[in-house]
């Protein structure tokens, strides 16, 4: 899969800055990403909480709360700038082409619609099918993502329904649509961990019947290793690592991701060891370092990470694999 | 999906019970909610059937029989001009609830309406409604209903005198027509504001919640996330506010009546009945007692209902 990055890009978001006006002025919470997603492929985004996996991706929606603003870069999406659209062009793409789902499935169902009026309203709205067609795919859909009965789940309002099939609820409106790019932010982090791998399974199954691109936010590293075919590691709303899934894993790079990735118990631990953590917490937004955002929590800082910022830069081959580090590109350029 | 189903019966949580009957089983426990919901629905039982449960015709007279006591014959007894007291108050009920029920629709749309826009799309129609709002709340309300009355009941009585001498249409002859437009137009212009300030705040409130995102995000139009998304989560409140504001609305409607700014005679109506009776309370009891008795009841009814749907709409609330 991962020679499908190569291909055509479905979203290339440049430079992108998010800030926040807060009550001591402007603070930077997303400080100039790229990202780019290939068509059909799956994009792991990963970062512990706070780091700005959730805005970037609302900010491409342009559903950013009062107060947080864009204010710089791009996000072209199919050759199109999301951010330079009008409202009624956002809105085709909104549920159309780019179907988003969220993070807590017991908030975002709206409580006082049945499950099949709120899978109906974006067929009904972007595809304009009628009443009783739309009613028809509502319950494709709902077998689709694996609900039992689905005729009579149409008429439940949400809170009859447990997490898991509110989750998949959630799944099935993003999917309505046919979008060429699934946007799911922590999809599986309110539910057990039987449902978060059928979930997973789920998504699997979908993405390659219907041959859309996924773009997968978590903070869980274990559960990205199955799903994604490249991960992006984002540490203080800077992209600080980029490659592709096994490379990831097998060649960690950026010390962020090495400290990650040895923060994830193993069943082969010793049952007394104690668990491996980064020590430090990440900086918050209007105080960040003058250099790398990581440098004060840094086992490998050098003088030059507290002044200046590392750019992303290949450190692979066939530069596929990148990463924004001092100390990795000066281990590199010794060997 | 290689992955056994779930069982259902596991990951079901507790049986379903929906907001609406959940609520009607706390309301029922509520002896005084249930008692004004008895006199409400029993009022608007008697304002729909009114002409077929009243022995006599609202208007005839019968001077012969003039200011007589309570009988069998005329339950509540007979006015100055020997007309059925009872037959009256029953009309009355008739007129009480049409001006209630339409006066509150009116004030509840312009209310909602305004509240929904100034809640959901922020600044500048938040600050522009809500300037509105307390220019509307900061005017007194009798005064307000006294000045429109009082400048404009001539001229439009003019304009449709002339309407009719021009086209003969017997539709404007209809004195009636003026009162509901001046009556219930001022009464709704009153009535609004509460309503706007009440949406407005559930709005805002409503609008932060994650549901109103994922709308967003599925590209609806900013028409449809408010009539079906945030206007029905924002009913609960609205409804208790409207119970309490169909008796305010009765109250008010009397209260303009006694002043002879609201529906005008003959049409009956329990503030005029009232006023009429103050002037003889002395001799003759009964004509005060029976249209303010009915009014004070369907007040109060109204009101405990209001309190029990507070009380039933939100389990937050008292236990």
């Amino acid at each position: 899969m991962t020679a499908r990055n190569a291909q055509e890009r479905l979203l290339d978001v440049k430079g992108l800055t998010v800030e926040i006006d807060g009550r001591r002025g402007p603070a930077v919470i997303v400080d100039g990403i790229d990202l780019h997603v290939g068509k059909g492929e799956t994009l792991g985004v990963v970062g512990e909480s706070g780091c700005g996996k959730s805005l970037t991706m609302l900010s491409l929606m342009r559903l950013l709360p009062n107060k947080i603003k864009v204010t710089k870069g791009t996000a072209e999406f199919d050759g199109r700038d999301l951010h330079k659209m009008s409202t009624r062009e956002l809105r085709k793409v909104r549920g159309g082409d780019i179907g988003f789902v969220f993070q807590d499935p017991m908030t975002s169902l709206n409580p006082v619609m049945r499950i099949g009026d709120q899978l109906c309203e974006p067929l009904i709205y972007h595809r304009k099918m009628a009443k009783a067609d739309a009613r028809k795919r509502a319950v494709e859909l709902l077998r689709l993502v694996g609900i039992p009965g689905p005729e009579e789940r149409l008429e439940a309002y949400p809170h009859e329904l447990s997490g898991g099939m509110r989750q998949r609820v959630m799944i099935a409106i993003g999917l309505a649509c046919d979008p060429k790019l699934l946007i799911a932010d922590e999809p599986t982090t309110a539910l057990d961990v039987t449902i978060q791998a059928q979930i997973v399974d789920l998504v699997k199954d979908l993405r390659n019947k219907l041959g859309m691109s996924v773009v997968w936010i978590t903070h869980d590293l274990a559960l990205i290793a199955g799903l994604a075919d490249r991960v992006v590691v984002l540490y203080a709303g800077t992209v600080v690592e980029d490659a592709p899934v096994d490379d990831l894993y097998a060649n960690p790079s950026h010390p962020y991701t090495r400290g990650l990735l040895a923060s994830i118990p193993t069943l082969s631990d010793a049952p007394t060891a104690r668990l491996s953590s980064i020590g430090g917490t990440p900086p918050e937004p209007g105080r960040r370092p003058a250099g790398c955002p990581f440098a004060p929590r840094c086992p490998l800082a050098m003088d030059i990470c507290r002044r200046e910022v590392p750019k992303l830069e290949p450190i692979s081959s066939g530069g596929s694999h990148r990463a924004a580090c001092f100390a990795v590109n000066k281990a590199l350029k010794a060997a | 999906m290689t992955l056994v189903q779930p069982n259902p019966a596991i990951i079901e949580e507790e049986p379903p019970v929906s907001l609406w009957r959940d609520a009607w089983h706390r309301l029922r426990r509520n002896k005084l909610a249930i008692f004004g919901l008895g006199v409400v629905v029993l009022l608007a039982f008697v304002a729909i059937s009114g002409p077929y449960l009243t022995p006599y015709d609202f208007l005839s007279q019968d001077l012969a029989a003039r200011n007589q006591a309570p009988s069998l014959a005329h339950l509540f007894g007979t006015d100055d001009l020997g007309r059925d007291v009872f037959s009256r108050v029953v009309y009355g009920t008739r007129t009480a609830f049409l001006v209630a029920v339409v006066v509150t629709a009116i004030a509840l749309v312009i209310g909602t309406t305004l509240g929904a826009i100034a809640g959901f799309f922020g600044e500048p129609y938040d600050r522009i409604i809500m300037w509105l709002t307390d220019m509307a709340m900061s005017v007194p309300n009798l005064l307000l209903v006294v000045v429109i009355n009082a400048s404009l009941k001539n001229p439009i009585a003019r304009w449709m005198e002339a309407q009719y001498m021009a086209t003969l249409n017997p539709f404007y002859r209809e004195t009636i027509w003026i009162d509901f437009f001046l009556v219930f137009g001022s009464m709704a212009l009153i009535s609004w504001p509460p309503y706007a300030r009440l949406v407005r705040a559930q709005v805002l409130s409503i609008r932060t919640r994650p549901y109103i995102t994922a709308a967003m995000a599925l590209g609806l139009s900013n028409r449809i996330i408010m009539m079906r998304y945030v206007v029905p989560n924002a009913l609960g409140p609205l409804i208790v506010s409207v119970s309490a504001g169909l008796g305010t609305a009765m109250v008010l409607e009397s209260a303009f009546s006694f002043l002879g700014v609201g529906v005008n005679p003959p049409t009956p109506s329990w503030g005029n009945m009232i006023s009429d009776g103050l002037r003889v309370w002395q001799h003759y009891p009964h004509l005060l007692a029976a249209p303010a008795f009915v009014l004070g009841l369907a007040s109060v009814a109204f009101s405990f209902l209001g309190d029990g749907l507070n009380d039933a709409l939100n389990p937050r609330g008292t236990k």
